[in-house]
C-alpha cells in the first residue's frame, strides 16, 4: 500500500520544534501545581502524598498520576533538584522549565503512537481520512494551548484513551481496551465522565453473547472484573491499607466549588448565566422577582457562589440529573447496535452531556468532546457538518486561558491555521452520506463561523480600546456565551446524526 | 501582497502560456528535461506540501504558508534579544529602540549628530524614517517606551513585543510579499511547476539564518533583503525602473546593501548594451536613479532647512565655532559655511561619515571571512591600515570583477541569484569591516537557487543547505553570548530536517538518477565539514578552552567557516559560469567538471 503524505512522525518533528520554541512563553499556575506535585512525590513518603498542604495547590490526582509524576521526579532530580523541594514555592529556574516542558513534549509520544494505531487500524478509502484526522488531533489548538503554553499533560492522556478508544475496534483487544481505560481512570478521573459508554459498550459486547443479551458470558466477566480489580488495586491499594481513601476522595471531588468555573465553560450554564444578567435589566419591567444578595456579589460564578438574580439556582442534584439522562438517551442506542462508530459517537456524546451540563466544568474539558470526535468526523458528510461549529467553538473558548500580550499572535494564528487547514482538508476527504444533509444545519454552522471573526476582533482589540480595563467581563461573557452557541447547536446536530445513521 | 501584483489575473496567465511554451520546446530540443514524475516526496518539506499537489490551487495554500512561518517567526521571538540585561551597552536591540527614540524626539537635523556614543544612528536616512515611523506608533501605546534619554536600556516585556512587532509586521509588508512575487517569477521562467515553486518558497521563508538575526537576535535585515528580492523581482519583469528604485530604497535601508550594487549594475548596464544598444533605456535608469536618491533624502534636507530657519543647531553640545566636516574636507574651500545650503552639505557629509565607517579596523569582532582567517595564522594589526585597505581593496575586486562580468555580458534573469551571491560572497569573504551578520546577503540569493531550474534537486538542494547550515554556524558565537543556543539549534535543524539534509538524513547526497563520481565528490566535500562542525559543538560544549587562548574555539570557527564560505563561492562562480554558457562549448564539458567538486 503507497503511504500517505505527510507521515505522523513528520508531522510530529515539526510541532515538535515548534513547541520547544514555545518554551519561554507564558505558563501558568498549572506549572507550578505540577512541580509542587513533583515536589511531593519525590520528597514525601507515600502515605503524606494526599495529606501535604505547603502549597495550596494540593494533589488532586488519581495515584497513577502520582505515580507517574514519580516518575518524573527521578529525572527532575538529575536536572535541578531545588524544583524538589516542597517549601520552594513558585520555583521556575530555566532548568525547572526546560525540564517540565520536555517532559510534556515526550510523554506526548504515547499521543503519537495511539494516533499511529489509530490510522493503521482503518482500512482501504478511509485511511486517509483518518490519517487526516490523527494529524488534526496531534496539532490540536486544544493542545498547544493548553499543554504547551498553559501548561498540562492532557497529550499524553488523551493518547491513553485514544489508544483504548483503538483497541475496542477488534474483538480479540476489547478486554485491553477496557483495562487500558480502567488505568486512564487512575491517572485523571475527568474521564469518569466517558465511563457510561465503555460500561455499556464492554457489558454489551465482551460481557454478554453478541447473539442474545440474555447469556451472559461469565469466564468474560471474571477477566473483566480482575483485571479493572488489579488496576486499581495498583492504583488505590497502598493508600487502601492505610485507610486513605475519604481524605483521597475528598482531594479528587471538591464539592464545595462552585456551578461554574472562573472562566465561563462554554456550556448550557453560560447561557443559563447569560441569561439571569439579561433578566437582571428586564426584571422590573415584566415584573419579576430579583433577589438583591446575588445582585451585590461580585466573584459570580466564581468558586463557591452560585447565585441568579432573577432564574433559580442551580444544585449539583439537577446537574448531576441532566447530565445522566442526556448520557442515558444515547447510551440505548449504543446498548442495542454496539457497532464501534457507535461507540466513539457515544463517548462523543457522554463527553458533550457532561460538558454542557456538568457541576463546575472547565473549558478545557471541551477536549473531551473534540479529541473523540475527531476520530469519527470523517465518516460522512454529515458527521463533518455537527463538527465544524464545535471545531470553531471548542477553540475559540480556549483563548481567555491565553490573556498575555505575547501569547495573542500564536493562540489566535494557531487556531485560524488549524481551523482553515483542516476544515478544508475534511472537507475534500468526507464522502458523501447516504442520507439527505440538513439543509438548515449547514447554513447555520457556516454564518456561525462567519460570526467568529467579528468576535475574536472585539474581544482581542475592539474592547480593549473602547472600554480599556472596565467591563473585563464583557469579553469573556461574550466568548463563551458564543461558544456554548456552538457547542450546543454542534451537539444536537450530532445527536441527529447519531440516530439518524 | 495585493500593491506588489496589482493586476494578478492577466498577466499571470499570459506568462504561464509563454512559460509552458518556451519549457516545451525546450524539452523537445533536449536542452532541459522535464522535471521527473516522483512517486514519493524525497525530503520532508515536499511531504508537507504532498497533498496539495496538482488539484489544489497554489493561491489556496499560500495564506498556510505565510501563516505557519509567522507562527515560527513570532514563537522564536519569545526568546530573548541581543543585549537583554546586558548593561552597559545593551545591544542591537537596544541601537534600533534608542533610533526610534532619538528620531521621534529631536529635530532632523540633530539625528545624525545626537550623542554619538550611545549608538549614535549610523544607518541611512530610511532606516531613520522607518525608526521614526515606530517610534510614533509605539509612543502612541506607551510614551514613556521612547522618552528621550530616560527610556535608555529599557527592557519593558511589553516594548519587546511590540518591537518584535514591527519586525514582523515591516518583513510582512517589504520582504515576504517580494520573495512570493520572485519565486512566482523565478520559477515560471526556469519551467517549474507552480507546486515545486510553493515548495521552495516555503524553504526560502523558513531560512534559519535571516530567523535568527531578525526575529530573535533583533534587527530589520528582511526590510533591505527585501527591497534587493523586490529588485530582483522587477529585474525579472523588465520592469527596470522599478528595480532601480527598489535598490535605492535597499541601498537607503542599510548600506550593506552596496554588496550586490555590482550585479545590479552589471546587469541594468548589460540589458541596455546587449542584445543592441539601447540608449532611452539606459538614461532612462539613470534619470530615475538619481531621482530616487533625491527623495530618498528629500526629508532630511528639508528638516534641516527648516531647522536652520528656526535656529536649531544641529549640535547644541557644542559651543564656540562649528567644527570642521568629518570628510572631504576639501569641500570647505568651494563651500563657504555661511551660505544658506552649507547645514545641508554638512548634513549629507555627516551622513554618509557616520554609514560608511573608514576609520574603523579590517574586522570586526571574529568574522570567518578571508581576513579574519587569515590572521589567525599571521598577525595582519602589524601592517599599516592603509596597506590592508588597499589589499582588501585589490582582493575584493578581483572575486567580484569575473561574476560581474559574466553579467554584463550575458544579462540573463536566470542568472541573477547566481550572479547576487557570487559577488556578495566576494564582498564577504575579502572587503574591509564584514561582520558576522554580513552572511545573510550572500545566503539570501544563493537560497533563492532552490527556486530555479532542478532547485529541489539533490545537487541544489545540498550545496543551498550546506552554505545556509554553515553560516548559520559561524553566527552560532554571537547567538550563544546572549543565551540563544535553544532556537539556534531548531530552527537550523528543522530546516535541516525539512530539507533533508545533514545532520538529519544524508539523502539529498545518496539517490538514485545521478553519477556516482559528482555525488562521492559532493559528499567529499561536505562531509568534512559537517563533522567539523558537529565536533566543534561537542568540544565547545563539554571542554573549556585553554586558559592562554580563550577564543579558541570561536577561531576554529571563524577558520573552517571561511574555508566553506570560499567553497561556496567557488562553487556559485563555477555554476554562473557553466549555465551562462560564456565559454565555449568545447571547453564547457571540461570545466563544467571541474567545478562542479
Amino acid at each position: 500500500m503507497t503511504q500517505i503524505y505527510p507521515s505522523l512522525a513528520q508531522c510530529a518533528v515539526v510541532a515538535a520544534a515548534f513547541k520547544i520554541l514555545l518554551f519561554p512563553a507564558y505558563k501558568s499556575t498549572d506549572f507550578e501545581v505540577h512541580r509542587n506535585w513533583l515536589a511531593i512525590t519525590n520528597s514525601l513518603p507515600l502515605w503524606e502524598w494526599y495529606y501535604e498542604k505547603t502549597s495550596e495547590w494540593t494533589l488532586d490526582y488519581p495515584p497513577l498520576f502520582a505515580y507517574f509524576e514519580w516518575i518524573l521526579s527521578q529525572v527532575a532530580k538529575l536536572v535541578d533538584p531545588s524544583m524538589l523541594r516542597v517549601y520552594n514555592l513558585g520555583y521556575d529556574s530555566w532548568e525547572t522549565v526546560y525540564f517540565q516542558r520536555a517532559t510534556v513534549i515526550l510523554t506526548e509520544l504515547v499521543l503519537v503512537f495511539a494516533l499511529q494505531m489509530f490510522i493503521d487500524s482503518s482500512h482501504g478509502a478511509s485511511k486517509r481520512a483518518a490519517q487526516a484526522a490523527a494529524i488534526s488531533i496531534l496539532l490540536s489548538p486544544g493542545l498547544l494551548i493548553i499543554d504547551h503554553i498553559h501548561f498540562q499533560y492532557n497529550g499524553c492522556m488523551y493518547g491513553i484513551l485514544i489508544a483504548s478508544l483503538v483497541l475496542a475496534r477488534k474483538k480479540s483487544t476489547l478486554l485491553l481496551s477496557g483495562l487500558v481505560f480502567a488505568a486512564l481512570l487512575c491517572m485523571k478521573h475527568i474521564y469518569l465522565y466517558l465511563a457510561p459508554a465503555y460500561f455499556v459498550f464492554l457489558l454489551r459486547t465482551y460481557c454478554l453473547s453478541p447473539k442474545s443479551i440474555f447469556k451472559i458470558q461469565f469466564l468474560n466477566c471474571v477477566k473483566l472484573g480482575a483485571g479493572i480489580v488489579a488496576i486499581f488495586g495498583t492504583a488505590f491499594g497502598p493508600f487502601a491499607l492505610k485507610g486513605q481513601i475519604p481524605q483521597i476522595l475528598s482531594r479528587l471531588f471538591p464539592f464545595s466549588r462552585g456551578l461554574c468555573h472562573a472562566y465561563w465553560a462554554p456550556n448550557v450554564w453560560a447561557i443559563y448565566s447569560f441569561v439571569d444578567r439579561f433578566l437582571i435589566a428586564l426584571a422590573p419591567r415584566i415584573g419579576l422577582a430579583v433577589k438583591a444578595g446575588a445582585l451585590q456579589s461580585v466573584t459570580r460564578g466564581l468558586v463557591g457562589d452560585t447565585s441568579f438574580a432573577v432564574l433559580p439556582d442551580i444544585t449539583p442534584r439537577v446537574c448531576f440529573a441532566l447530565t445522566l439522562l442526556f448520557q442515558t438517551i444515547p447510551l440505548l442506542k449504543l446498548f442495542f447496535q454496539p457497532t464501534w462508530d457507535n461507540f466513539v459517537g457515544a463517548v462523543t456524546l457522554c463527553g458533550y452531556a457532561s460538558f454542557l451540563f456538568g457541576w463546575h466544568v472547565h473549558e478545557k474539558a471541551i477536549l473531551l468532546v473534540i479529541i473523540p470526535f475527531s476520530l469519527i468526523a470523517l465518516k460522512d458528510r454529515r458527521y463533518f457538518g455537527a463538527f465544524r461549529p464545535l471545531a470553531v467553538a471548542g477553540h475559540v473558548s480556549l483563548f481567555p486561558l491565553l490573556f498575555t500580550p505575547a501569547e495573542f499572535p500564536i493562540k489566535t494564528i494557531y487556531t485560524i491555521f488549524w481551523l482553515v487547514l483542516f476544515l478544508t482538508a475534511f472537507d475534500r476527504l468526507a464522502p458523501a452520506s447516504s442520507r439527505p444533509r440538513f439543509f438548515l444545519f449547514d447554513r447555520f454552522s457556516t454564518l456561525y463561523i462567519a460570526v467568529s471573526i467579528p468576535l475574536i476582533l472585539y474581544c482581542s482589540l475592539v474592547h480593549g480600546i473602547v472600554f480599556g480595563k472596565s467591563y473585563e467581563f464583557l469579553p469573556l461573557m461574550f466568548t463563551s456565551s458564543y461558544s456554548a452557541i456552538g457547542v450546543v447547536g454542534s451537539w444536537v446536530g450530532f445527536m441527529v446524526v447519531y440516530f439518524a445513521s | 501582497m495585493a500593491g506588489s501584483s496589482p493586476s494578478p489575473h492577466k498577466p499571470r496567465r499570459k506568462a504561464k502560456r509563454a512559460g509552458n511554451g518556451t519549457e516545451l520546446s525546450q524539452i523537445l530540443e533536449g536542452s532541459i528535461s522535464p522535471e521527473p514524475q516522483v512517486r514519493s516526496p524525497s525530503f520532508p518539506l515536499a511531504a508537507f506540501l504532498w497533498p496539495a499537489r496538482g488539484s489544489v490551487s497554489q493561491w489556496e495554500i499560500l495564506p498556510l504558508i505565510l501563516m505557519a512561518v509567522g507562527l515560527f517567526r513570532w514563537a522564536a521571538g519569545l526568546w530573548g534579544y541581543s543585549g537583554f540585561q546586558k548593561p552597559p551597552m545593551f545591544g542591537d536591540y537596544e541601537a534600533q529602540r534608542h533610533w526610534m527614540e532619538i528620531t521621534t524626539n529631536l529635530p532632523v537635523s540633530q539625528w545624525y549628530f545626537h550623542d554619538l556614543e550611545w549608538w549614535g544612528l549610523d544607518y541611512p536616512p530610511l532606516t531613520a524614517y522607518h525608526s521614526w515611523l515606530c517610534g510614533k506608533i509605539g509612543s502612541l501605546i506607551d510614551p514613556a517606551w521612547f522618552a528621550l534619554s530616560t527610556s535608555r536600556g529599557l527592557h519593558d516585556p511589553t516594548l519587546k513585543i511590540f518591537m518584535r512587532g514591527t519586525v514582523v509586521v515591516s518583513e510582512y509588508l517589504i520582504y515576504i510579499p517580494a520573495a512570493v512575487v520572485f519565486v512566482r517569477r523565478f520559477s515560471r521562467l526556469a519551467g517549474v511547476s507552480s507546486w515545486t515553486a510553493s515548495v521552495a518558497l516555503v524553504a526560502i521563508l523558513m531560512q534559519p539564518a535571516t530567523i535568527l538575526i531578525d526575529h530573535v537576535h533583533f534587527q530589520y535585515n528582511t526590510v533591505m533583503l527585501g527591497f534587493v528580492l523586490a529588485t530582483m523581482s522587477s529585474m525579472l519583469a523588465g520592469r527596470y525602473m522599478w528595480s532601480a528604485v527598489y535598490f535605492v530604497a535597499a541601498l537607503g535601508f542599510k548600506q550593506m546593501a552596496l554588496y550586490y550594487a555590482f550585479p545590479v549594475f552589471a546587469y541594468l548596464l548589460g540589458s541596455c548594451l546587449v542584445p543592441r544598444i539601447n540608449f532611452p533605456r539606459l538614461f532612462g535608469i539613470s534619470l530615475v536613479t538619481a531621482v530616487s536618491f533625491a527623495i530618498l533624502i528629500t526629508p532630511l534636507v528639508l528638516g534641516t532647512l527648516s531647522d536652520v530657519k528656526r535656529g536649531i543647531d544641529p549640535r547644541p553640545d557644542l559651543k564656540g565655532s562649528r567644527p570642521p566636516l568629518p570628510l572631504f574636507q576639501g569641500l570647505a574651500d568651494y563651500i563657504a559655511t555661511d551660505t544658506f545650503y552649507y547645514p545641508v552639505v554638512e548634513q549629507l557629509v555627516q551622513m554618509i561619515h557616520r554609514v560608511f565607517p573608514f576609520a574603523r579596523g579590517l574586522f570586526e569582532d571574529k568574522v570567518a571571512n578571508f581576513w579574519c582567517a587569515l590572521n589567525v595564522v599571521f598577525k595582519l594589526k602589524q601592517y599599516p591600515s592603509e596597506l590592508l585597505q588597499r589589499g582588501a581593496l585589490l582582493a575584493t575586486l578581483a572575486t567580484i570583477i569575473p561574476p560581474n562580468l559574466i553579467l554584463l555580458f550575458r544579462p540573463r534573469k536566470l542568472l541573477l541569484p547566481l550572479a547576487f551571491a557570487t559577488t556578495a560572497w566576494g564582498f564577504f569573504l575579502f572587503s574591509y569591516q564584514v561582520h558576522e551578520k554580513s552572511v545573510l546577503l550572500p545566503l539570501m540569493p544563493m537560497t533563492l537557487l532552490l527556486a530555479g531550474s532542478k532547485g529541489l534537486g539533490k545537487e541544489t538542494r545540498a550545496w543551498v543547505g550546506f552554505a545556509n547550515i554553515l553560516g548559520c554556524w559561524t553566527m552560532f558565537p554571537l547567538l550563544q553570548r546572549v543565551d540563544l543556543r535553544v532556537p539556534y539549534v531548531v530552527l537550523t535543524l528543522l530546516w535541516a530536517y525539512l530539507l533533508g539534509l545533514p545532520p538529519t538524513s544524508l539523502s539529498a547526497y545518496f539517490q538514485e538518477g545521478s553519477s556516482l563520481w559528482s555525488q562521492w565528490t559532493t559528499v567529499l566535500i561536505h562531509g568534512p565539514f559537517y563533522l567539523a562542525m558537529a565536533l566543534w559543538h561537542v568540544l565547545e560544549l563539554f571542554l573549556r578552552p585553554p586558559p592562554d587562548k580563550p577564543d579558541l574555539w570561536v577561531v576554529a570557527n571563524v577558520g573552517i567557516g571561511a574555508v566553506g564560505f570560499a567553497i561556496c563561492y567557488l562553487w556559485c562562480l563555477g555554476r554562473l559560469v557553466v549555465e551562462s554558457e560564456i565559454l565555449p562549448r568545447s571547453w564547457f564539458a571540461k570545466k563544467g567538471k571541474a567545478k562542479k567538486q
